[in-house]
């Protein structure tokens, strides 16, 4: 196991560098100069040669890409091009903030596909499995700023404004600066929305998922054999049926991590929050290649962070799975 | 259950010889040995005309289809001319969705913009699939360096979070308006699905270059492109099927997904996720303005889900 691990472990090196590498060179083909855009009106040849030399895009994008990875190694993630503060401070400022909103739609997605699995496995072709499975496959198409913009409309513009349409409210010891709102309530009401908007999508698919797993999972031997010996219904469900059904349903829990990283852009730009899906699209539409490439690694790092996580909860729903054995 | 009680009787029956007693056959049996005779495709064209869902969502898709084709004839009003005089209509007998900030009949809009949805979500899948299938095949059947080549190129892609790639594409690519802008979307929605139709196709075809009849095929010296077209392709055919339909309706929302954030096609080409961004500002008090277009994505999305579960259950029940 531990052989294991630290081979996963290194691997996630290469796989980090190779996503940021290729993000390098496709922002460098990108038309357009960010130097333009920094200098404004004021740009002139002079300016511009000497911004281009401070950040060192004068020099070739292969050595430009080393210079990055040297300094990275140091622990600099370089600075902003247009606001000049440093990168890795503005992602670990805004880290928290799609982190809370990634796992809470994941929360709400589980909250959701449980029961609502369990009831279509359970009562099979009745009415409430046609409920839970029509309710998914609505949820399945609806996409992610839809929901957002529904959700919009019932609590922030009908129900009299009962939740805030946008903005943020950080969570206490997360506030980047002595300006900003601090509450647990305040936070609770911005997160509630987007995570909903955001795990809809998700609960769907682990709905329709984990049913099936369930109905595959409940026709088993060792499920009868329970049933034969008297073990109650609730316990053969949740036990036996459920902790087996839930391996292929963390398998997807993890490949929807990119999903959730795209839906985390889009659920932000559509509430205004200054999560990293913001910053990591408004980066990329103004070139600013530093914080294009601060964006890349930390989500590059989740990505595979999360699948290499989701590899070893295997082992804690099948005990019979083992790494390196 | 049907070719199962169809087979029954065939089997039980005692067939002694002779062509008298084989025409007495009783009736039962003949479904069964027409059943049997169905090519696997066949079979689940069958079940699928039996499925309601699909024949729902298949309906929903003719619908699109139409309304795509003769957008220019059932559009009330032109989707892109400006009226300053008619912004923010409420929804009425002359504008049935209302008006949007510029004056631009929403029903209008909406109808023309099934066709970028449509055209998008289509031809990226086919055009993935004009790509990633080839590539499936060679990697599968060859095996070897072609195989560790062509897979690790389709992982890169993998690696990266489909949205993160589709975005920076579009960066490269500059949205546009109109028929090029429109082919920048599919270019990159395509890229980002090639690697699922490789993989898929590879995965196929390294169980299908073992069976007996492809054996055959290289012991009677058939050329490596005949055997992948004529004997391995068809038998992916059934997943491949059922892919590119539930691909489309992930297209289609990738395509909004990118038009909302303001990289899709550009206006004044109309375009449902540009009209939800555009008038997302003015939701408060005039809600249709992205709800609209928002349903449209919605019911677009559901009845390629609908006919894509239905084709998935028909075709290869082994994926229910």
């Amino acid at each position: 196991m531990r052989v294991y691990l630290l081979k996963r472990l290194l691997n996630i090196v290469p796989t980090v560098l190779m996503i940021t590498f290729v993000v390098f060179v496709m922002m460098r083909s990108v038309p357009g100069d960010p130097v333009v855009a920094l200098l404004g009106d004021a740009y002139n040849e002079e300016d511009a040669v000497r911004v281009r030399q401070a950040y060192g895009l004068d020099k070739p994008v292969l050595l430009q890409y080393v210079i990055w990875l040297g300094k990275l190694v140091q622990g600099d993630w370089g600075a902003s091009i247009l606001s000049g503060r440093p990168v890795l401070h503005d992602v670990l400022v805004r880290l928290p903030v799609t982190l809370e909103l990634i796992v809470l739609s994941m929360a709400v997605a589980l909250a959701i596909a449980i029961p609502a699995a369990i009831i279509g496995a359970v009562r099979q072709n009745t009415w409430p499995d046609y409920a839970a499975t029509t309710v998914a496959m609505i949820g399945v198409s609806i996409p992610e700023f839809f929901a957002g913009i529904l959700l919009l409309l019932v609590f922030s513009f009908g129900l009299g404004g009962l939740l805030p349409s946008s903005g943020w409210i950080y969570l206490p010891g997360t506030c980047p600066s002595i300006v900003c709102g601090v509450s647990f309530r305040g936070n609770a009401m911005h997160v509630l929305m987007p995570a909903v908007a955001l795990g809809i999508g998700r609960a769907a698919i682990l709905t329709r998922l984990l049913r099936a797993s369930m109905l595959e999972v409940i026709r088993t031997e060792y499920v009868t054999t329970a049933r034969a010996k008297g073990v109650g219904e609730p316990s053969i469900v949740l036990k036996h049926a459920l902790k087996n059904a839930l391996i292929p349903t963390v398998t997807v829990m993890g490949l929807q991590v990119g999903f959730l990283i795209g839906g985390a852009i889009v659920v932000e730009t559509l509430f205004a929050m200054p999560g990293l899906g913001t910053f990591g699209i408004d980066a990329i539409i103004a070139r600013d290649y530093q914080q294009v490439q601060g964006f890349a690694l930390i989500t590059a790092f989740a990505f595979v962070v999360i699948n290499l996580f989701v590899d070893l909860t295997y082992t804690f729903l099948d005990p019979r799975i083992r790494y390196g054995a | 259950m049907a070719e199962g009680d169809g087979i029954g009787p065939m089997a039980r029956q005692p067939i002694r010889g002779g062509s008298l007693s084989e025409a007495e056959l009783p009736v039962v049996a003949w479904p069964a040995a027409r059943e049997r005779s169905q090519s696997p495709m066949a079979q689940g064209l069958r079940r699928l005309r039996r499925n309601k869902t699909a024949l729902v969502g298949a309906a929903i898709v003719a619908l699109l289809v139409v309304v795509a084709i003769f957008a220019d004839v059932l559009a009330p009003h032109s989707p892109t001319t400006a009226d300053q005089t008619r912004t923010f209509q409420r929804p009425s007998w002359e504008y049935p969705l209302g008006t949007d900030q510029l004056g631009r009949d929403m029903l209008s809009r909406i109808i023309h913009g099934s066709r970028i949805s449509l055209a998008v979500g289509v031809s990226s899948v086919l055009l993935a699939l004009f790509v990633g299938v080839p590539l499936g095949l060679m990697a599968g059947y060859y095996g070897g360096r072609i195989d560790a080549t062509l897979m690790r190129l389709m992982d890169l892609i993998l690696a990266f979070p489909i949205y993160l790639l589709a975005i920076i594409l579009m960066v490269i690519f500059t949205p546009t308006a109109g028929i090029l802008g429109t082919m920048k979307v599919t270019g990159a929605i395509a890229i980002v699905r090639i690697p699922i139709y490789a993989r898929l196709v590879r995965g196929s075809v390294l169980s299908i270059k073992e069976k007996e009849y492809i054996e055959a095929c290289r012991a009677l010296g058939v050329r490596d492109p005949s055997t992948l077209l004529r004997h391995v392709l068809p038998n992916c055919l059934a997943p491949i099927i059922v892919t590119t339909t539930l691909g489309i309706a992930t297209s289609i929302i990738v395509e909004a997904t990118l038009s909302f954030l303001g990289l899709g096609t550009q206006p004044p080409t109309p375009s449902w996720g540009w009209d939800l961004k555009a008038n997302v500002a003015f939701i408060q008090a005039n809600s249709w303005l992205s709800l609209f277009p928002g349903l449209a994505i919605f019911v677009t999305v559901l009845g390629f889900n609908l006919f894509g579960d239905g084709l998935r259950d028909a075709l290869d029940p082994r994926l229910k």
